[in-house]
């Protein structure tokens, strides 16, 4: 009987991650606290604050919160989570737009979403695969997300708000159902 | 139970079927792996105390660890000798000390690689090259170490390109850069002991590096000269995204001996270059890069005129110094830092 060639990866043994809870749906945005989770790549902050202001402006939101991520490129302590699920009703997260912190942006996302929050997490197009790839591992295939063009660093101030202004259908979408009950 | 005992001529097609089951699996980085089996695995572990299914380094954002036995399996793999296993543990150890390799530094679309330095006996007692031909190849723990180090990351971290490794060009030789200081032709102390290792001691040193740049000055006998060429490929533009851009250097022994000739330590040409190493405000506002100036903790609180010069480093321990290569040329690396190196070295053979 020959020896068997033998696994590098350990996973052979690993158990299935049990999948992650998915936030109920609000009817709509109608007052609700919107938190933002900003990662600090460049942009970002203008592009989540213009998304904010126009969730509070156009869908009637009640207020916005917005906190930054102290190293973009690993997901949020808990602390942090639970912090701004105290804070908030709906999250909007990103912008993704490297590798680590898109990543990182997939895994905040399922998260909150465990915590109860609604989360709406935006990343540049080139990280679709990676951002998947994330949500998989943390027990969430198929996680719903939103994107926009890449690059968004390089964008002037008026971009960056027609980028804002772009994606914010989808990030209501990501954040409703109008089948939910109080619709 | 040591020593795999071959009996006659090996078979190379089932050799050939064994490489081809590793690449089915998704093991590889694209270059053959040696088939592990148990009994080469257990050959690894049996050149350490410690127990195989201790988790040595941990990427919390993938959710996935590295124990010791994964650790063997890889390093057999990449084509490690078993005695080559306190080495690889040791540079694992040391780089994952580092808070950029346990960030998002794997999945960076910097695609960084780890520079490994391999301090003391060790050296000779394995083989490592000293000399010529530095950064490689040609001799098998020089390569296979950084390798296992890849491998590790690929399997028990799961990072793989296109995936969570999302480097947009990466760094050319990323995985193959092991480096056995030439501690006989250097002037000075070695670098572990930089890394608060004593003397005499085998220690292996890591960081994550972005790439290598050379400095061809062979022709003048003046060491400021030399330095200023330092400088200038110290303080470029290219790799400046933050106030401060650490660097490593790799010193050949002709470059390392004229500095300590002139009267330079370690410390002094540190020193010498952190104050002549940066560009002005004006080069770095004209080449988009103003943003340089402001980001961070150590940025300038003021707005500067464009006369400002920009200083890229501020301590002695962001520019670690290395003596490595042949003393045949003045030829020498500007190794770039991905982060900061805490320039700790790890002894080898001890549980850390």
């Amino acid at each position: 009987m020959p020896n068997a060639i033998l696994d590098p990866t350990g996973t052979a043994t690993a158990a299935a991650k049990p999948a992650a809870a998915r936030a109920p749906r609000r009817a709509s945005l109608r007052g609700a606290r919107v938190g933002l989770l900003i990662n600090t790549k460049q942009n970002a902050a203008p592009f989540l604050h213009e998304v904010g202001r126009l969730l509070v402006e156009e869908y009637g939101a009640g207020s916005v919160t917005a906190r930054t991520k102290l190293n973009f490129a690993v997901p949020e302590s808990e602390e942090v989570i639970k912090e701004m699920a105290a804070q908030a009703d709906v999250i909007v997260t990103g912008v993704g737009d490297c590798g680590s912190c898109s990543a990182a942006a997939a895994a905040d996302g399922v998260v909150f979403e465990a915590a109860g929050l609604p989360a709406a997490v935006i990343v540049t197009d080139s990280f679709r695969t990676t951002t998947e790839a994330m949500a998989q591992l943390r027990g969430a295939p198929g996680f719903p997300y939103a994107t926009t063009a890449h690059p968004v660093a390089v964008l002037d101030e008026d971009q960056v708000k027609e980028r804002a202004a772009g994606v914010l259908g989808d990030v209501v979408a990501l954040l409703t159902d109008p089948s939910a009950p109080g619709a | 139970m040591t020593g795999a005992v071959i009996e006659g001529p090996p078979d190379p097609d089932e050799a050939q079927r064994a490489i081809e089951y590793c690449y089915a699996q998704d093991w590889s980085d694209g270059l053959p792996l040696v088939p592990a089996s148990k009994p080469l695995v257990d050959r690894f572990l049996a050149t350490v105390r410690r127990d195989p299914d201790e988790i040595i380094g941990s990427l919390e954002q993938v959710g996935r660890d590295c124990t010791v036995y994964l650790a063997a399996v890889n390093a057999a793999m990449a084509g490690c000798k078993p005695e080559y296993f306190p080495v690889v543990l040791a540079a694992f150890e040391a780089l994952m000390r580092e808070r950029a390799a346990r960030g998002g530094g794997f999945q960076s679309t910097s695609g960084p690689a780890p520079l490994i330095v391999v301090n003391g006996p060790v050296r000779h007692e394995l083989g490592f090259n000293t000399a010529g031909g530095a950064f490689g190849p040609g001799f098998r723990p020089n390569m296979t170490i950084p390798r296992a180090i890849g491998l590790m990351v690929r399997n028990a971290f799961g990072v793989r390109e296109h995936v969570f490794g999302q480097a947009t060009q990466g760094v050319p030789g990323r995985w193959s850069i092991c480096i056995a200081e030439n501690e006989e032709e250097s002037p000075w102390e070695p670098f572990a002991v930089d890394g608060g290792q004593p003397g005499g001691v085998s220690a292996v040193s890591a960081t994550l590096t972005r790439t290598c740049e050379f400095i061809d000055n062979r022709a003048t006998p003046v060491a400021e000269e030399v330095l200023r060429d330092f400088a200038d490929t110290i303080g470029r533009l290219g790799p400046q995204i933050f106030p401060q851009t650490p660097v490593a250097l790799v010193l050949c022994p002709e470059h390392a001996q004229q500095f300590a000739g002139a009267g330079y330590s370690k410390a002094d040409v540190q020193n010498w270059l952190i104050e002549h190493s940066g560009r002005t405000a004006g080069e770095l506002r004209r080449a988009g890069k103003g943003g340089a100036l402001r980001l961070g903790a150590s940025a300038a609180a003021e707005p500067v005129s464009d006369e400002y010069f920009h200083r890229v480093l501020t301590q002695p321990r962001q520019i670690p110094v290395i003596v490595a290569g042949a003393k045949n040329a003045g030829i020498s690396m500007v190794v770039r830092i991905f982060g900061e190196w805490s320039g700790t070295a790890v002894p080898v053979g001890e549980k850390p």
